[in-house]
């Protein structure tokens, strides 16, 4: 592309520190684990001995947390990065070579690649977890040599708040968004760079803790954390409660710099129109968090609060758990939207610039995206049917019916953009192909569960289980690894291997579906979930499933390699692999710490999915104006 | 860099006859699927399990339609080689009567799945309910993790199975002593929370005779997790003639 070769002589010299990596680049990190774990147990322990408890005890537990978490914030950078400065301190240099990715700062790009890579290692505690659970429905007896039921109902509630918080609701938000956002709108940073940087750092500590949960305990409620069951079995519901409140408050941090980003921040003649589709979508999740976070948030302290505190806000005999229902389903159903829609985006993104065409409909794909995310915030109800009073039922039963409709706008566009195109399917579209797939199995028979009638039957069985596994893992896991392949020349500069792309693609979809289909089935039998112990009629299946699912999380283990390798050895990329308009294929790969030099700047003349044959440049480069 | 001409007319008369095989073969599997339906137990469970069963042939439409002109376009529309530079010639950024199609579908579609299943389904659970004069009530006590059954009219207190007369409407009275369960019989078709502090009504009519003995389906189990015992948080049913339970009625009432 023109613009690139016309770009690289000024982008040269954007590049910040050259300097290669140093062990000492590593302190901050250790000081942050330092801190942090001194923080932790010198806070448990004087609260225990002021009580004349033990620090395995909720209360300590909880000062711990707390204090624990400053400490590693304090260690990662964060003082001499902010809040030394806030006093009146010396500012804190910034930080633009290697050094920058194992510390706090401001750049969103490091912040991304830290997301990545965070996803990956919860990615890959949390599907060990899976494994384990197979393991103990290999057979239909308590599996005693395994694990007790304790441990299963600790290592399910793990699994699943570590899939869903800290890997799903990041996954492309953090690691792809965060990286893509300030690159798409054609600007330098985020909104609120500093609260970005400070919500990876929020990550670690709150998954740490979430999974070191059985040592103080367990939590045996699932991800729930159902009152009043979460008070009285066992008291790692602490660290599931904070673990989860921290990776919320990330969640938000992120959010407000999407939303903010979008609406304060567009290059010069980039309207609402010309936003690419990839934002729309994240600005949809983000919107969800903004709005939707606060209720449930003060239902998870609420929760905490009648552990530790002795407050009865949901025990005791005047207790009402049917509120806890109410606030935690009012974000964590419509979170699942969060994890979704920025993945519909992605499909919307790819596509076009994989089959040559512009993007179908994209008005309609807007309104799908945004009316998604709207109606959201409305149909939490149907994760209770089997709780809430009649009158409940028929409102939020056509409400949740309803999202199908602007859901269904993302099918439109994409079979729109693929029809009568020129599709180039590499390891990145033919992800996207089978992602697409398996969510519509999973919105098909997510209807099941919005018809009060279906539901009363399949809901909490292994239907409703297989139906989230195809929408989370089907659509958004695949949907991150494709992600994560087209981009990776941004990144990177190189080329992931396609061979070893496409092998694993099917890999995943042949024994993702052998592992997932049947548990539909076995929902149908009467086998209900959290269970480690089911009756004997339904081995066979458990045992197909089982299987199926260590060949399905053994092939993780190939995406893994393949990113591994092709970062360092991976053949080089040209600036613009996939021949694609987006603005961000317009800058250097990989991006310099600032991605165009001062004095520039991208003005946005057309939109950025035409690929007629001689059409013109969306994108011009003029040189700012100065201040 | 030459446009491609593609005749799309011509292309989707192909993607209808993948629909029509397609549709052939996926509702063949569901019939086959409906066919081997496990135990529906009680008239409740007809209407759950009628609704599962009609969004099912429809879901299978749905995915056939959908999902076929996902596969077929991406095979039909592919580029010959990952060095193509061909450029489509159909540049489209709409078409009204596709948009308008799907529109019509969606929103037509969700509107009938509201009024039924869904409503119908309701309206007929809620009049069994409201027309049942006499219903057998049966208190239900759950707690970590058992239930216990007494039956407040015939005086039958605190057993640990649950035998229950075929074709008669049972009111089961929901209570729970510690955290929340779930009371569900998987072939009666239904499943209620048990929620502390509150009281919840069930109503189900057992339809079909048996024990969990004869069909596992037919068993008490806890659906909401509620710690380490919870998946034995079984009890055994029987489903017995009218003139059975009262032979069962007089030999454990005081």
């Amino acid at each position: 592309m023109a613009t690139n070769e016309m770009q690289a002589q000024a982008l040269n010299e954007t590049e910040g520190g050259k300097t290669s990596f140093a062990i000492s680049m590593l302190f901050p990190l250790f000081r942050a684990t330092l801190w942090g774990l001194t923080g932790y147990f010198a806070a448990a322990w004087i609260t225990a001995a002021l009580l004349g408890s033990v620090i395995v005890n909720p209360l300590p537990a909880t000062v711990g947390y707390i204090v624990g978490l400053v400490g590693w914030l304090m260690g990662s950078g964060l003082w001499e990065g902010w809040i030394r400065r806030a006093f009146g301190g010396a500012e804190a240099p910034s930080y633009t070579g290697v050094e920058r990715y194992f510390r706090f700062g401001p750049d969103s790009k490091s912040t991304a690649v830290r997301y990545v890579v965070f996803n990956v290692v919860a990615f890959f505690f949390a599907g060990l977890a899976a494994m384990a659970i197979r393991v103990e429905l290999l057979t239909p007896d308590s599996t005693s040599w395994w694990m007790s039921e304790i441990h299963y109902n600790m290592t399910f509630g793990i699994h699943g708040l570590m899939m869903l918080l800290a890997v799903a609701a990041s996954v492309i938000v953090g690691g792809v968004g965060y990286y893509l956002v300030p690159l798409m709108l054609g600007v330098r940073n985020v909104v609120f760079p500093k609260l970005l940087g400070l919500s990876w750092w929020l990550l670690p500590p709150a998954a740490f803790a979430v999974f070191m949960s059985p040592t103080i305990g367990g939590f045996q409620t699932g991800w729930w954390g159902y009152p009043p069951l979460a008070q009285n079995s066992g008291s790692g519901i602490v660290f599931y409660v904070l673990g989860a409140a921290t990776l919320l408050t990330a969640s938000v941090l992120g959010a407000i710099n999407i939303a903010g980003t979008m609406v304060y921040m567009r290059a010069k003649g980039m309207s609402l129109g010309r936003v690419p589709i990839f934002v729309w979508g994240l600005f949809a999740a983000a919107t969800i968090l903004i709005v939707e976070a606060p209720a449930t948030f003060t239902g998870a302290l609420m929760d905490l609060s009648d552990m530790i505190l002795g407050s009865h806000f949901y025990t005791g005999p005047l207790g009402h758990p049917l509120a806890y229902m109410d606030q935690f389903w009012f974000l964590f159903h419509p979170e699942v939207y969060v994890f979704a829609l920025p993945a519909f985006a992605i499909w919307l993104e790819i596509l076009p610039a994989a089959a040559k065409r512009p993007l179908f409909a994209r008005n309609w794909a807007i309104a799908g995206l945004v009316g998604v995310s709207m109606l959201g915030a409305m149909l939490g109800v149907h994760h209770y049917f089997t709780a809430v009073s009649p009158a409940r039922m028929p409102i939020f039963m056509t409400f949740t019916e309803t999202v199908s409709i602007p859901t269904g706008f993302i099918y439109l566009s994409a079979i729109g953009t693929l029809w009568g195109g020129r599709l180039k399917i590499n390891a990145a579209v033919l992800l996207v192909l089978m992602a697409m797939m398996n969510f519509l199995i999973g919105g098909l028979t997510g209807i099941f569960n919005a018809d009060v009638p279906a539901d009363l039957q399949l809901h909490n069985t292994y239907w409703v289980v297989a139906h989230f596994h195809y929408t989370i893992l089907g659509a958004v896991i695949f949907t991150w690894i494709a992600a994560l392949y087209w981009w990776f020349p941004k990144v990177t500069g190189r080329k992931i291997n396609e061979f070893w792309g496409k092998f694993h693609a099917w890999w995943f979809f042949v024994f993702f579906n052998c592992t997932f289909f049947p548990m539909f089935i076995a929902g149908i039998d009467g086998m209900n979930r959290r269970v480690a112990i089911y009756l004997p009629y339904l081995h066979e299946i458990n045992l197909f499933i089982s299987i199926s699912a260590f060949l399905l999380g053994a092939g993780f283990l190939i995406p893994l390699a393949n990113l591994v390798y092709s970062w360092r050895r991976g053949e080089k990329a040209e600036p613009n692999p996939w021949g694609s308009r987006g603005l961000e294929w317009q800058m250097k790969s990989p991006t310099p710490y600032i991605p165009f030099p001062e004095g520039t700047e991208p003005e946005v003349v057309g939109p950025n999915d035409n690929y007629a044959a001689g059409s013109k440049e969306p994108f011009v480069w003029i040189s700012a104006p100065s201040k | 860099m030459n446009a491609a001409k593609e005749n799309l007319w011509k292309a989707f008369r192909g993607l209808v006859l993948v629909w029509i095989v397609g549709l052939a073969i996926g509702e063949t599997l569901i019939a086959w699927g409906v066919n081997n339906w496990p135990l529906v137990g009680s008239v409740q469970a007809r209407i759950t399990a009628d609704a599962t069963t009609y969004l099912m042939w429809q879901a299978v439409a749905l995915y056939v339609l959908v999902g076929g002109a996902i596969v077929y376009s991406a095979i039909r529309f592919r580029a010959s080689s990952a060095s193509d530079a061909v450029i489509p010639e159909n540049q489209k950024r709409t078409w009204a009567p596709f948009v308008v199609t799907w529109l019509v579908l969606a929103i037509g579609i969700n509107l009938a799945n509201t009024i039924y299943p869904g409503m119908v389904g309701l309206e007929q659970l809620w009049a069994i309910q409201m027309d049942t004069k006499n219903p057998l009530v049966i208190d239900v006590t759950a707690q970590q993790w058992k239930w216990t059954f007494s039956y407040p009219k015939q005086g039958v207190t605190d057993v640990s199975q649950l035998v229950v007369p075929e074709g008669r409407t049972i009111d089961f009275v929901l209570r729970t002593k510690d955290v929340m369960h779930d009371f569900w019989v998987p072939a009666w078709g239904v499943k209620k929370d048990v929620i502390p502090n509150e009281v919840r009504h069930l109503f189900v009519t057992p339809t079909a005779l048996g024990s969990t003995a004869t069909n596992p389906m037919i068993r008490v189990q806890c659906s909401m997790i509620c710690g380490n015992g919870h998946p034995l948080m079984r009890a055994p049913v029987k489903v017995v003639t009218a003139a059975k339970f009262k032979t069962w009625v007089a030999s454990n009432s005081f």
